[in-house]
């Protein structure tokens, strides 16, 4: 039900690749890619989920639109149970719901004109046919900043950027109400990353769009979303408006990301926080918090290791999953029965966010 | 704009007009060709005749024109091959995009079963099947042919389809709501061209030489029709006499190969620069 008025409402979304071994191809092991995930969108927003490479949010964003078969969860978009949609159904809903990839090379058909690109959609949900679809692809094409004579080229013809304008325009040919942008801009230079994300918003201004926007960069996504998904290995670790993540982030590891932002001003002295060891495989996940054997919260303690942290409110609409930071609803009594020794305190090292 | 690049070098160019003239030759085979190639006009005065301006390729033993033979034998050759290569790049095609497609355990055992195939050798096979015919039906040796040419063809078509299967354009096509025939059919198949073309020029030189192969030990054209192989026979017992017999079509044969090879490498990179 999207009794909240979300556009799309996601409940505890799992993803597992089977490890298989052996001849006979037993399951020796899962890789959890995406874990327990939940998050709503509402409509008109733009959710910005960020994380390293590998902690699910590809995943997650293309099991939303069951690109990718999730495990279990719930898919709720429009209040539609995306999940349980056949063929047909879910064709009509991805009408509504699509996608722009990170790689502006290989997310075009190498063998179709971009005009064809474009007018796949046309054709397979019926929108325009003959001379109203060239009329739409113009349309569309002129919408991205291409022109329309450009129809008539092959992908291999053109920048990067271009590209990526083209994957825009195929994903807007069917009026979609969503959009997941699969880090749109990553692979792009930087002089362009920012026309392209100026196009987008533009594009989400005129359509009243909404977008799930992934990134691993946090500067991209401070400046195009309302609310911020940190993942760390396929989990949520925190949730928040995007000026509320960025002034106050309280999940040490968020904190350690936002660290890491270089500042453009040389005369500023950033403390970095440097994260110990590697991500570990999410095949063989810590037990208890995931982030706990690389934290630096000065609380860490043995509760750490044994408890799942919910992920919750801290502030208003500030989601967080860690059961040092104050206030949590893992109360000290239950943390010592789970080896405790250091009681939660509020942790948030100024010196390395400025 | 490389495209044209590829089309203007010469050996392109130089391949692509042999290949012209011998399947226009072969086409026209009765206007071309000076004699009948079976007739045996005079067995006992016209017989292994060097070049000459009447006979510029020579006579045979049975007095047979040698250039009609070797016109003739491109039309038996060439056909040959060309219908071969279409079975093969056929069963090639459909056997390995339904394994990509499929996955999984159907997958798993097509390839087991290809990998037998794959173990008994060509041309043994075919000399063990082809052995039993008395005189072969040109339409068999057209099938045999065909049916043990598909094999690594369609180990290709497979890889090509699951790594296809798997890429954003796909998954881009299925997110815009494009069924599975249809994916096949503007996705997957326009991307295995290349393949495919590559594969059916080797594989026809390929299949001339395999047919001359065996017609030369006897077991593939039957006589007295003409294939370049059975005219290099003709003339295989006496090359130090009759050198013009196996010399022709050898050469025939040798400018057929070249050049489809040459226009195999030449469409393999026109569409690599492409891509």
């Amino acid at each position: 039900m999207s009794d909240n008025g979300a556009l799309l409402s996601v409940k505890n979304l799992r993803k597992e690749f089977p490890i298989r071994k052996g001849l006979l191809s037993r399951q020796v092991g899962a890789v959890k890619a995406v874990n327990d995930v939940s998050f709503d969108i509402a409509r008109g927003e733009t959710l910005g989920v960020v994380g390293e490479s590998g902690c699910g949010k590809t995943t997650a964003g293309r099991s939303i639109l069951r690109l990718i078969e999730p495990t279990a969860g719930e898919i709720l978009f429009e209040g539609k149970d995306v999940r349980a949609l056949d063929t047909s159904g879910l064709r009509a809903v991805r009408r509504d719901m699509q996608i722009i990839f990170q790689d502006p090379v290989s997310s075009l058909n190498p063998r179709m004109t971009v005009g064809a690109i474009i007018r796949e959609g046309l054709t397979i949900h019926k929108l325009a046919e003959g001379s109203a679809a060239d009329a739409r692809v113009s349309q569309l094409l002129d919408e991205v900043g291409l022109r329309p004579e450009h129809r008539t080229r092959y992908p291999h013809e053109f920048s990067g950027g271009q590209r990526q304008r083209i994957g825009i325009a195929r994903a807007l040919s069917v009026e979609p109400k969503f959009i997941v942008c699969d880090e749109p801009v990553s692979a792009l230079d930087v002089s362009v990353q920012a026309q392209v994300i100026n196009l987008l918003q533009d594009l989400q201004r005129e359509h009243n769009l909404t977008y799930m926007f992934i990134a691993h960069d946090l500067s991209v996504v401070q400046h195009i979303a309302d609310r911020v998904a940190v993942m760390y290995l396929g989990r949520i670790v925190e949730l928040a408006p995007a000026e509320a993540l960025y002034r106050e982030p309280l999940m040490p590891y968020t904190q350690a990301l936002l660290s890491a932002v270089p500042v453009a001003n040389p005369a500023v002295k950033k403390q970095r926080i440097i994260l110990q060891g590697d991500v570990p495989s999410p095949a063989k996940l810590p037990p208890g918090c995931v982030f706990h054997p690389r934290c630096h919260h000065p609380a860490k303690d043995v509760a750490c290791t044994k408890i799942i942290p919910p992920l919750e409110a801290k502030a208003e609409g500030h989601f967080v999953a860690c059961i040092k930071q104050p206030p949590t609803q893992v109360s000290w009594e239950q943390q010592q029965q789970a080896g405790g020794t250091k009681p939660p305190e509020r942790y948030l090292p100024t010196a390395a966010l400025r | 704009m490389k495209r044209t690049t590829v089309w203007s070098r010469p050996s392109t160019r130089v391949a692509v007009v042999t290949l012209a003239i011998f399947f226009l030759g072969a086409l026209f085979a009765p206007v071309v060709a000076p004699y009948n190639p079976t007739a045996q006009p005079d067995i006992v005065a016209l017989k292994d005749l060097p070049p000459s301006v009447a006979h510029p390729f020579g006579t045979d033993p049975y007095s047979r024109d040698v250039l009609s033979r070797v016109v003739y034998g491109a039309r038996l050759s060439m056909g040959i091959g060309f219908l071969a290569t279409l079975i093969s790049v056929t069963l090639g095609v459909a056997y390995g995009a339904m394994s990509g497609l499929a996955g999984g355990f159907v997958d798993a055992v097509m390839m087991r079963v290809l990998d037998a195939f794959m173990a008994i050798p060509r041309l043994l096979l075919l000399i063990a099947l082809l052995a039993a015919w008395h005189s072969l039906p040109i339409t068999t040796l057209i099938l045999f042919l065909g049916f043990t040419g598909w094999f690594s063809l369609s180990r290709i078509v497979r890889g090509q389809v699951l790594a296809l299967k798997e890429s954003e354009f796909v998954m881009a096509a299925r997110a815009i709501g494009a069924n599975r025939g249809r994916i096949v059919v503007t996705h997957l198949l326009p991307n295995l061209y290349s393949v495919i073309v590559v594969a059916a020029t080797l594989g026809f030189a390929h299949v001339i030489v395999l047919e001359a192969g065996l017609s030369y030990l006897g077991i593939g054209v039957p006589q007295p029709l003409a294939s370049w192989g059975n005219i290099i026979q003709d003339g295989a017992e006496n090359v130090s006499g009759l050198w013009w017999l196996s010399l022709f079509p050898g050469l025939a044969l040798l400018a057929a190969v070249i050049a489809l090879n040459t226009l195999g490498e030449r469409i393999r990179e026109t569409f690599q620069s492409t891509r």
